[in-house]
Formats: C-alpha cells, sequence, structure tokens
C-alpha cells in the first residue's frame, strides 16, 4: 500500500520535470532531473518543492491521473528552482521553500479550475505569481540571503564533482563554439536558472531525443529573436538568456508543436509570435521594472492563452487545427491526427445502405442534368439495366416489362416513417404527371435534422404506416412510376427538413460496391456515381462470425511454446480493445457490423498481437474477391530509425514514408455456407517514391474464428495457430 | 428472279376474314438466321437433322432470371437441373454463369463433378441413390436431398461410423392449391410426415439438416402456388428453428417455371398466357421476406430451374423429306426428324418456321416423322405454308429435356451444335454412328455365323 502510494508520488515527481517541456517522455525526465542537480542547492530546492507538491495534492486527494501526470506540480519545480538559485540555503530558506511550494499548488489547482472550463492551460503563471509575492516578500526577511551562488558557481561545481566535474565544466565552457551556439546552449539552461553550456547541450540533446519536431522549433524561437533583434536595432533589451529560453524558444514549441497538430501553418504562426513575444518582453519589463519584478515567463504565458482563445473563437477549423487529443508528443500527435483524419473521419456519419436489392444502376446522380437540379440536386435516381442497358424485356410498353417496376424498396437506415403519400397512379409509360411530381413517396426520419425521400413508389404498395419503426434493409414498399416518372425508376434523397417537396442534403452512403461494367470497386462513405451499377454489401457469415469479438470473448494463440490469450474488454467511453495477459499489450478495435479495423496499438512490438493488429488493421465483413482493400498505417509500423528520424522532422511539412495496408480476400470454399475463408495482407512502405513489401500475411478463418496467421517478414516466416 | 415453286392446287373451304385486297395471310414469317447464323449454312455444314443452340439466349436467360430474383431476395442460388440438359457444353455455360449442379441420379453426378463443380456445390435429389452414391455425396460433402424414409434410414447407418455429419434436406410435397398435386416425391406437408421427418433427422444427431427442398410440379402456369409452397417451407423451417433449434440455412423451390411452348390442348398460345419468371419471382421472395425472419437471418434461396432457362435456346432443323394426301385429303408433310429425337411433341405443339421463303397460301397439314411408326407425328394439325421436299424448317424452344429424353429409334441422333456469343457454330455432340450404336453389343460365339 504504502509502497504503492510512494511509487505513485515518485511517478508524479519525475513526470512534473518532462511536463516543463510538454513531454511525458521518463527517459528525458529524468535527464532534465539531473541537469537540474547541476546547481546543486536548486536542484535539490525544486526537488523538495515538487516533492511537497505532489505529496500534498496526493493525500488531499485531487485527480488523480492529474496528479500522477504532474500537471499540478511542474510550477512548484519552477518555484524551487528558482528559490534554489536565488536564496541562500537556511532554515527559514526551506520553510519559506515549503510555503511557496504550497501556494504554487494552491494557484495551480485553482487556475486549472477557473482556467479549464474554458479549455485553457494555466501553463506557469502560478510559478510568476508566487514567485513575485515571494521576491516582493522577502526583501523584509533580514533572515533570508540572497544566493551569491549563481556568482561562485564554480565553488558548487567543486563541491559536488571534485576536479574531474569541474575541469570537464572548464572545457567545455572554453570550446571554442561560435557564438550562437554557446548562447543557444545557455539560453536553453536558463529555463533552470542556469547559465552554462553543459546544461544547455544536455537539455537540447534531451529534447532532439523526446520530439525533432520540438527541436526544430527551439531553432526557430532562437534565430526568430535574433533575427527580429537585428531587423529592429533593438539594444539587446529582450535578448537575454533567460527570456531567449524561456519565452521565445518556449513560445516556438507551444504553438508550434504542442497546442496545435504541427503543420506548415503552425510553424508560420510559431515564428511571427516570437517579435510580437519579443516586443512583450520589452514593454512588460518596463512596466514590471518599476516594481523591480522580473516578468519571468509572463508574455509566454500571455501569449499562449491568447492564441489558444482566440483560435478557439473560429467557427469553422481551418488548415491551422489545435490538438483534440494530447499524446505529448508533437511526432505522436501529427501522426495520430493524420492517420485519424485519414482513416476514421467518416465514423460520425449516419450508416446509409442502398434502398434496394441487388445491383441496380444509378440513372441520375448528384448534380444530375435531367431534374437534379439548384436545391434538389443532389439526389439520386435508380434502375434496374441489363448487361445491354437496357430498363426492359419485351416490348417496353407496358409498366410490367420493366425491371425496376414493382421491385421492393428498402429503408436506407433505421428510422421512423414521417410520411407517407399512397394515393397517386402510376403512369403508363412514357407519360409524366408534373402535377404531383414526386409521385407516391416515403419520408423516413433518422436522427434530428437527418430524414431520406423515396419517391415514385408504386400506389397501395406500401408494407409500412406513417409513424411505424422500420429496421435499415426493411422493406417499405414497391418501385413504381408514379409522379414525374416516364418509365419506373427509384428516386432517393437524403434531406435536412421532414417535406416531401423538401431541398437535398448531399450525404454519403456508408458501405456500397459500385461498379463501371469492369471493375467493381468497394465505397466507404461516398457518393455513388452516375452510370454506374451498384450494389449493397454483403456481410459473411463467417466473417461476422470471426470477427464478432464481443467482450468476454477470449482467444488463444500459440506459436512454437509462446501462448499469448487475448481478452476482449470494454472501458468506460463504451471503446473495445484486446488485451494480452502474458505482456499487457493492448489493441483498440472498432466493430460497426460491416467492418473491422483496428485504431491503435500498446505495447511490445514483439507481441504476437501486435503481429495480429498488423496483420488485420481492417476486415470488411464480405467476401469480395475482385476487390483489394486499401488502409493507411500509422507510421509507427516503420523499423527504419534514420529515414524515421529524417521524416520527424520534416513531418510537418511533408510525408515521406507512406505505410500503406492492403487486404486480399483470397479464397473461400463456399459463398453461401462458408466455412474457410483465406486473407492475404500486405504492408508495403512507400519511402520517397520508393515501394518495398514490408510484410505479408495469410490469415485463415474455419470453424467460426480466426484460425491461424502465417506471417513473412524479412525473408523470416512466423506461424500463429488458435489453440483455444 | 429466281424461278416460282410449283405448288399443287388445292379447293380450300372459304374463311371468311376482314375483306382486304390482298386476301388472306399467313400469320408466318420465314426463320432464316438464329443468331446471324444462316439456318441454309447451319444444315449444309453439320447435315440435318440438327439441334442448335443459343449461348447468347442461355446466357441471357439465365442472367434475366438471376435478375428478377437478386433484385428482390439477398441470396439467390441456382442450380443447373442436369436432366433438363447435360450436355456437358450446356452445362458449363450455366456453371460459368454460377450455377451450382442439382442432379437426379449417379452419372450426372459424375457429370457434375468432372464439369469440376465441386462436390458441395452439387444437390442429389431423386428417389434412386445407391448406397455407393450416397457414399460419395457423404464424401464430397454434397447437399443430399432425401426423397424416403427408407432413404433416410439408409443415411443415418451410413453416418454412425462418421465424424463429419452429411449435409442432408428433405424434399417436401404439398398441396399448393394446384393439380395435379405431386405427393410421389418427398414427404408430406399437410399430414406431417415432412415434420416427422425433420424431427428424426435432428434427433438422429448423425444428420445435419441444412435445408428444405420442394417442386411442386412442371410447366407451372401459376406464381400463386409458389408463394403457398414458400410460405410452407418457411412454416417447417421457422419451427426447425425454434422448437428444435436447428435453423435450416437454405430453402430449395426447385424448378417448374413454364417456358413458352404450347402445351397440347391448350386454348390459347404458351407465349400469351405463360407467367413472366418476375411473376415467380415475386410470388417466392416477397413471401419469404415477409415470413418474418430476422434479415440476416434469412434462408438462401435456391432454384432449380431448367426448363425456363434453356428451352427457347434450342431450336431443332430439319429438311422435309416428302409430301403426300392423306386418304382424307388432308395434306401431309414428312420430315427427317421425327418424335425419337423431339419427345417433347408428345406434350407441345411445337411452334415450326420454314426456313425460306414461301408464298402467301396455306394450309392444314399434319407434320409426320420420318420413322416408320405409326405414332410419329409432331404436329397432328398446323396451319403451315406449303412445304415441298428438300425444304428447311426451324422447330421452335426444343432446348429442354430432347436432347436427354431423345431416343436411338430407327434413326440416329443428330449433331447438336451451339452458336457462341461472337456467332461462331460448335459441335458440342456428334452424331451417332453405327460403330458407336455397336460399341456396347456382344455377340455369342455361337451366332457369330448364318448361312442364309
Amino acid at each position: 500500500m504504502i509502497l504503492k502510494k510512494a511509487g505513485f508520488i515518485f511517478e508524479g515527481v519525475i513526470n512534473s520535470y518532462a511536463v516543463l517541456f510538454f513531454s511525458n517522455h521518463k527517459l528525458f525526465a529524468y535527464l532534465l532531473l539531473a541537469i537540474s542537480f547541476f546547481n546543486p542547492a536548486a536542484g535539490l530546492a525544486g526537488f523538495i518543492a515538487v516533492l511537497t507538491a505532489v505529496f500534498t495534492a496526493t493525500t488531499m486527494g485531487f485527480n488523480a491521473a492529474s496528479t500522477k501526470a504532474g500537471f499540478y506540480s511542474f510550477n512548484a519545480l519552477l518555484t524551487g528552482i528558482g528559490f534554489g538559485s536565488f536564496f541562500e540555503s537556511s532554515p527559514v530558506f526551506f520553510f519559506l521553500l515549503i510555503l511557496a511550494s504550497l501556494f504554487t499548488l494552491v494557484l495551480s489547482v485553482t487556475l486549472g479550475g477557473v482556467l479549464g472550463k474554458y479549455g485553457l492551460p494555466f501553463l506557469s503563471i502560478p510559478f510568476i505569481i508566487t514567485f513575485w509575492i515571494i521576491l516582493l516578500a522577502t526583501k523584509e526577511f533580514s533572515n533570508l540571503g540572497l544566493s551569491q551562488r549563481n556568482i561562485y558557481w564554480i565553488n558548487e561545481m567543486y563541491a559536488v564533482g571534485g576536479k574531474p566535474l569541474l575541469s570537464l565544466f572548464n572545457t567545455i565552457e572554453s570550446l571554442p563554439l561560435p557564438k550562437w551556439l554557446s548562447t543557444y546552449f545557455r539560453a536553453l539552461s536558463a529555463i533552470f536558472f542556469q547559465d552554462n553550456i553543459l546544461s544547455g547541450f544536455l537539455l537540447s540533446v534531451g529534447i532532439l531525443v523526446y520530439s525533432r519536431i520540438a527541436f526544430s522549433l527551439s531553432l526557430i524561437g532562437f534565430f526568430g529573436a535574433y533575427l527580429f533583434n537585428d531587423f529592429t536595432g533593438a539594444y539587446q533589451a529582450g535578448i537575454n538568456s533567460y527570456h531567449l529560453g524561456s519565452n521565445y524558444m518556449m513560445i516556438a514549441m507551444a504553438i508550434g508543436g504542442f497546442f496545435a497538430i504541427p503543420s506548415v501553418y503552425s510553424y508560420l504562426w510559431a515564428f511571427f509570435s516570437v517579435p510580437i513575444t519579443n516586443i512583450l518582453v520589452i514593454s512588460l519589463s518596463k512596466v514590471f521594472g518599476v516594481f523591480l519584478l522580473p516578468i519571468f515567463s509572463l508574455p509566454f504565458c500571455i501569449m499562449i492563452l491568447l492564441y489558444l482563445y482566440f483560435l478557439k473563437m473560429r467557427v469553422f477549423v481551418g488548415k491551422l487545427v489545435l490538438t483534440p487529443i494530447q499524446h505529448y508528443s508533437p511526432e505522436i500527435n501529427l501522426y495520430q491526427f493524420k492517420n485519424g483524419s485519414e482513416r476514421l473521419k467518416n465514423e460520425y456519419y449516419f450508416k446509409f445502405n442502398l434502398p434496394v436489392i441487388g445491383e441496380w444502376v444509378v440513372t441520375q446522380g448528384y448534380d444530375g442534368n435531367i431534374t437534379h437540379k439548384e436545391d434538389w440536386s443532389k439526389a439520386l435516381d435508380f434502375m434496374i439495366l441489363d448487361h445491354q442497358l437496357k430498363s426492359y424485356s419485351g416490348k417496353g410498353t407496358s409498366l410490367e416489362n420493366f425491371y425496376s417496376y414493382n421491385k421492393p424498396v428498402l429503408a436506407p437506415g433505421d428510422g421512423y416513417v414521417q410520411e407517407i403519400v399512397d394515393y397517386i397512379e402510376d403512369n403508363p409509360i412514357g407519360e409524366i404527371n408534373r402535377e404531383q411530381n414526386w409521385g407516391n413517396s416515403i419520408v423516413l426520419y433518422h436522427t434530428t435534422g437527418l430524414f431520406s425521400k423515396l419517391s415514385h413508389l408504386k400506389k397501395n404498395s406500401f408494407i409500412v404506416k406513417q409513424g411505424d419503426y422500420v429496421k435499415k434493409g426493411q422493406v417499405l414498399a414497391y418501385c413504381g412510376n408514379s409522379g414525374r416518372s416516364p418509365e419506373p425508376h427509384l428516386h432517393f434523397q437524403i434531406q435536412a427538413t421532414p417535406y416531401i417537396g423538401s431541398k437535398t442534403l448531399a450525404y454519403p452512403i456508408s458501405y456500397f460496391y459500385q461498379s463501371d461494367g469492369k471493375e467493381i470497386e468497394y465505397k466507404t462513405f461516398s457518393t455513388p456515381q452516375e452510370g454506374t451499377f451498384v450494389a449493397n454489401i454483403n456481410i459473411n457469415k463467417l466473417l461476422q462470425q470471426a470477427f464478432a469479438f464481443q467482450p468476454g470473448y477470449s482467444i488463444k494463440f500459440k506459436e512454437g511454446n509462446m501462448i499469448e490469450t487475448w481478452t476482449v474488454y470494454t472501458d468506460a467511453y463504451n471503446q473495445t480493445y484486446i488485451s494480452c495477459k502474458e505482456n499487457n499489450a493492448v489493441a483498440y478495435f472498432v466493430n460497426n457490423e460491416t467492418v473491422f479495423y483496428f485504431t491503435n496499438f500498446y505495447g511490445s512490438k514483439n507481441s504476437m498481437l501486435y503481429q495480429f493488429y498488423l496483420s488485420i488493421f481492417k476486415v470488411v465483413m464480405s467476401y469480395m474477391p475482385q476487390v483489394t482493400l486499401n488502409d493507411v498505417l500509422p507510421l509507427s509500423v516503420v523499423q527504419a530509425p534514420f529515414i524515421k528520424l529524417i521524416q520527424d522532422f520534416v513531418a510537418p511539412f511533408v510525408q515521406l514514408i507512406k505505410p500503406k495496408y492492403m487486404l486480399n480476400y483470397t479464397s473461400i470454399d463456399d459463398e453461401h455456407f462458408t466455412s474457410e475463408i483465406t486473407l492475404e495482407s500486405v504492408i508495403e512502405i512507400e519511402a520517397i517514391g520508393h515501394k518495398r513489401i514490408f510484410r505479408t500475411s495469410q490469415v485463415i478463418l474455419n470453424n467460426g474464428r480466426l484460425n491461424q496467421l502465417v506471417i513473412k517478414q524479412a525473408g523470416k516466416e512466423r506461424t500463429f495457430t488458435c489453440v483455444e | 428472279m429466281s424461278k416460282l415453286k410449283y405448288e399443287s392446287p388445292v379447293i380450300k373451304k372459304m374463311n371468311a376474314g376482314l375483306m382486304n385486297k390482298f386476301g388472306t395471310r399467313t400469320e408466318y414469317q420465314p426463320l432464316k438466321h438464329i443468331d446471324g447464323v444462316a439456318v441454309k449454312d447451319m444444315i449444309a455444314k453439320y447435315g440435318s437433322p440438327l439441334f442448335v443452340l443459343s449461348e447468347r439466349q442461355m446466357r441471357n436467360n439465365y442472367q434475366a432470371a438471376l435478375r428478377a430474383f437478386k433484385t428482390r431476395y439477398p441470396k439467390v442460388q441456382f442450380a443447373w437441373s442436369y436432366k433438363t440438359h447435360y450436355n456437358n457444353a450446356v452445362c458449363n455455360v450455366y456453371h460459368q454463369e454460377g450455377s451450382w449442379a442439382e442432379v437426379v441420379s449417379g452419372f450426372e453426378y459424375h457429370k457434375a463433378l468432372q464439369n469440376g463443380v465441386p462436390g458441395n456445390k452439387i444437390i442429389f435429389n431423386g428417389p434412386d441413390k445407391s448406397i455407393e452414391e450416397l457414399n460419395e455425396a457423404i464424401k464430397n460433402d454434397s447437399l443430399i436431398h432425401i426423397d424416403h424414409f427408407d432413404e433416410l434410414y439408409t443415411l443415418i447407418e451410413l453416418s454412425e461410423k462418421l465424424t463429419k455429419k452429411p449435409r442432408v434436406a428433405i424434399r417436401v410435397n404439398m398441396d399448393t392449391g394446384i393439380y395435379p398435386m405431386w405427393d410421389r416425391f418427398g414427404f408430406n406437408y399437410e399430414n406431417g410426415t415432412a415434420w416427422n421427418a425433420i424431427t428424426k433427422i435432428v434427433a438422429s444427431g448423425k444428420l445435419n439438416l441444412v435445408g428444405l427442398h420442394c417442386h411442386i410440379g412442371t410447366y407451372m402456369l401459376a406464381p400463386w402456388a409458389y408463394a403457398t409452397a414458400a410460405s410452407k417451407l418457411c412454416d417447417l423451417a421457422w419451427h426447425a428453428k425454434n422448437q428444435l433449434n436447428n435453423p435450416v440455412q437454405y430453402l430449395d423451390l426447385g424448378g417448374g417455371f413454364p417456358s413458352a411452348n404450347t402445351l397440347k390442348g391448350a386454348y390459347l398460345p404458351g407465349s400469351d398466357t405463360v407467367p413472366h419468371i418476375e411473376e415467380f419471382a415475386e410470388a417466392i421472395a416477397s413471401t419469404i421476406i415477409a415470413y418474418g425472419f430476422k434479415p440476416d437471418e434469412l434462408p438462401l434461396l435456391i432454384l432449380e430451374s431448367g426448363r425456363a432457362l434453356i428451352d427457347d435456346a434450342g431450336y431443332l432443323l430439319g429438311t422435309i423429306l416428302a409430301n403426300k394426301r392423306l386418304s382424307d385429303g388432308r395434306r401431309a408433310t414428312i420430315m427427317d426428324f421425327g418424335v425419337n429425337i423431339l419427345f417433347t411433341s408428345f406434350w407441345y405443339d411445337h411452334k415450326i418456321s420454314p426456313a425460306q421463303d414461301f408464298t402467301h397460301h396455306s394450309e392444314d397439314q399434319v407434320l409426320y416423322g420420318p420413322l416408320c411408326m405409326n405414332i410419329d407425328v409432331i404436329r397432328e394439325s398446323v396451319n403451315l405454308p406449303l412445304l415441298n421436299k428438300g425444304d428447311q424448317v426451324v422447330v421452335h424452344k426444343v432446348g429442354a429435356y430432347n436432347m436427354t429424353q431423345w431416343m436411338q429409334f430407327i434413326a440416329m441422333r443428330p449433331n447438336v451444335i451451339m452458336i457462341d456469343m461472337k456467332g461462331d457454330t460448335h459441335l458440342i455432340r456428334q452424331k451417332e454412328t453405327l460403330q458407336y450404336l455397336e460399341m456396347l453389343e456382344e455377340m455369342p460365339q455361337h451366332l457369330k455365323e448364318f448361312k442364309l
């Protein structure tokens, strides 16, 4: 129990270090902890302050997740380091340090509550306020002396590391570095109230390890400030190491890579926010100079709050997207966002099917030139045509000759029957009824502001009545030739209002086949094109059964002597995931009855679950022999460190590596009574125009489940067999 | 202008029609080309008589039938009825289109296997299946449609030692309101025998009841009878699922859809009275959909249509051998094909068209075949233009059953050709020869020689 609590507090403390740089990278956090101890008193003070804050937050029952992530305590860390850097240690010092730390915590929680309502972060404001108060007050405390350690830091160094450390320090300090480079390092170290090249250098390496994007942004902040200063000819008022580090470089990293999804636009914002911050630094310094108060990172905080609130007020999110889900890494934020927007953008659509059985032809599509015009342009007309593209057999003089006539019309989605018109005579062939131009029609209510309408139905053919609840795929009525219809056809439109004459709304059909007569394509969330043959997806029972993965379902896979047990769970947000008992790997998936796909994987890449995740990244539950199913994989699957490093640097601008997932349905024993299906998935990596097969896998389904996986990668073959 | 034909004069009773200055006309049109290939050329190349099959028409028929069902019902499978026409080329046309095979004997079963139909896509029907055939069907995972209790018991016995359950269905006969009621095949619905058979199968635990089959008759003119049949099969399926916890995966409505041939004794021609396949599709599909199965539990609908898919794709070309006057003054035309190869002329009044131009005179006449047997009558009385020796005729809609029920009797069976999609002709069955005929004959030693 105590051990567990201690572990929790320790996590909170460590995380507080990384959070300073918007990270949750553990290694980076340890590095920062070590760097803070280059000034031992400051490091110790910082550590004590964080410990105090985390301990208090934990004991007093604040949000465990936030406490553990270090959100409530990173300000205390800054306060502590500041304290240790500015004041001489003494009993009063420690007493005040703890008070200040607690005060920072109070401010952090309070500001977190206040600003949180607006979706804004409190940044380092608690530290700034606390430190101002302390600075103003301590002038009266005679027992607390100002430290001179910052001046005589070599003594300190000697005391800690003896001669070797000192000589290392001296060597580094006296390296013939260009001025800008040494300034860059010093600026970074100034974030910890230090002024030396070694800490700066280590910090820059840490940032580089944690994020290439953050690193490049730190350079933008640094050089941006320099350039602006040169340009304005200002005396180096705004350019001291502290401001370079804590304001310009931090603002560039925050705006360019953390709070927004890194892109050309976020980089431009980052670049231009530097001079504005510079102006703020100069002007605020003048104001606060009156009270003899340093402004610390106040300009940074003001800029970020303004920037975020300003962008949040937009009605339409343009190219600059504020980070929707924070992963504490600019790279992960970017890659997840890109992958998500390519793969999952359609999940929020209401899922419509085609309102017909079998293969029909879209005889008039959106913006068709016969009747789909103006307010009614986003509609679809369907007819059945034969291979000669004729709509009838025989003479074509009576309604019965037409293939479309008297064919069942289905509900495209679940909903209530809003309205029915069922009294209009079907026209003889070639005649139209312009008085009642929609003919017999039905309007379905699917959800608020989403209706669908089917028109030109056969008189007296309705099977449902007004107010009925209908399920997707249920027969509503039969296709006829009423209204403005010279020959039997079906008119289908989505609309936002419940009337028969309502204007149309462009809205995609979720899943369907489309064929131009030669090639069959599988379409998702798109609009059937005029002149193509279309049909609904038919679900294969075996695929459906094998991928059902109900919560509680458990399956074991074996490779040689290795066994992994996978169990399906749902989390509090109703997301489903597979968790491996043996190695705790977790793979999140979605199964919407038509498509099964993985959304995320966490855990060891050596696990079988990871291979499984790659092998069936996405499967449509219909056997589609002529179709290759495509998807885009996250960059994390790529295992080439050097290319990935370059990719990370240029990620906001261009994607050099594209991992593609392709699935083929290779064999089936029987389309109707399926007992075995083989799937083959290929992952192809396209890097700078060069394509390479990364891995292939064969997935065998039988006995109603996933039975075998054979994976070929880098000349090696692995076979997983389902054992239970 | 070629020399006009001689037609012997005949005194004809005046038929009062509408007055017009051209006199009465025949309704006939000559049929000189089939799918763009000249009848004359085909006879010249392959001889007379000659069976001609149109691949285009077969595919069109299949696609139209499939469309009629598939635009009404989500899961449809056709199985080609081998007994209707089991020439391998013909079967393969339907297999290429996606048809399974429906067979009713061991040799048809092997034919289907040889054609490359996977065992699990063969439906084995009929009352006569030997132990060996049943064992083979079990081994190949074919769908065995049980006809009687004796067969059911045999199957249970055969499956005693097996680990894998054979897939079976029962054939159900029932009163669908039509006459005659076919009750000789399968188990009766009304008297509970069908349900009895179902419970026996499920209780045995040895067989996997996957489907229900019926075939209510042949040349059916009443689509509503299929609605009744479908509804009764649904009843059985529903109870099998709910009472026995054994959902059936398919309903096989059999075949029996008519072609547009005219039955003997019919008052109006078949082309005017026969319902379109769309009407049968509507009756069957809407009944099953409305029955109340959950959309994803709808059974597969299997159809074994044969005649409706091939009858009008087959033609018989022939040549006039002679014509004569009968004692009562009727005209008789003797052709080079008879009931031995046109078996369906026992049931149908086949439409026959001359294959060349003719004058506007026509006369009621008897059409005889070439056999030296009194039964060899193709049409007892048909009004046709006057045909002379050497003239050619085309018999329509002969694709179904003729090339399986034909007899080698007096005359041998002729060539069968198929016109492909491009209009090229292919010989798909050679005409028989004496050598072929005697191939299976054996001569006892003591009969080898004789002196006359």
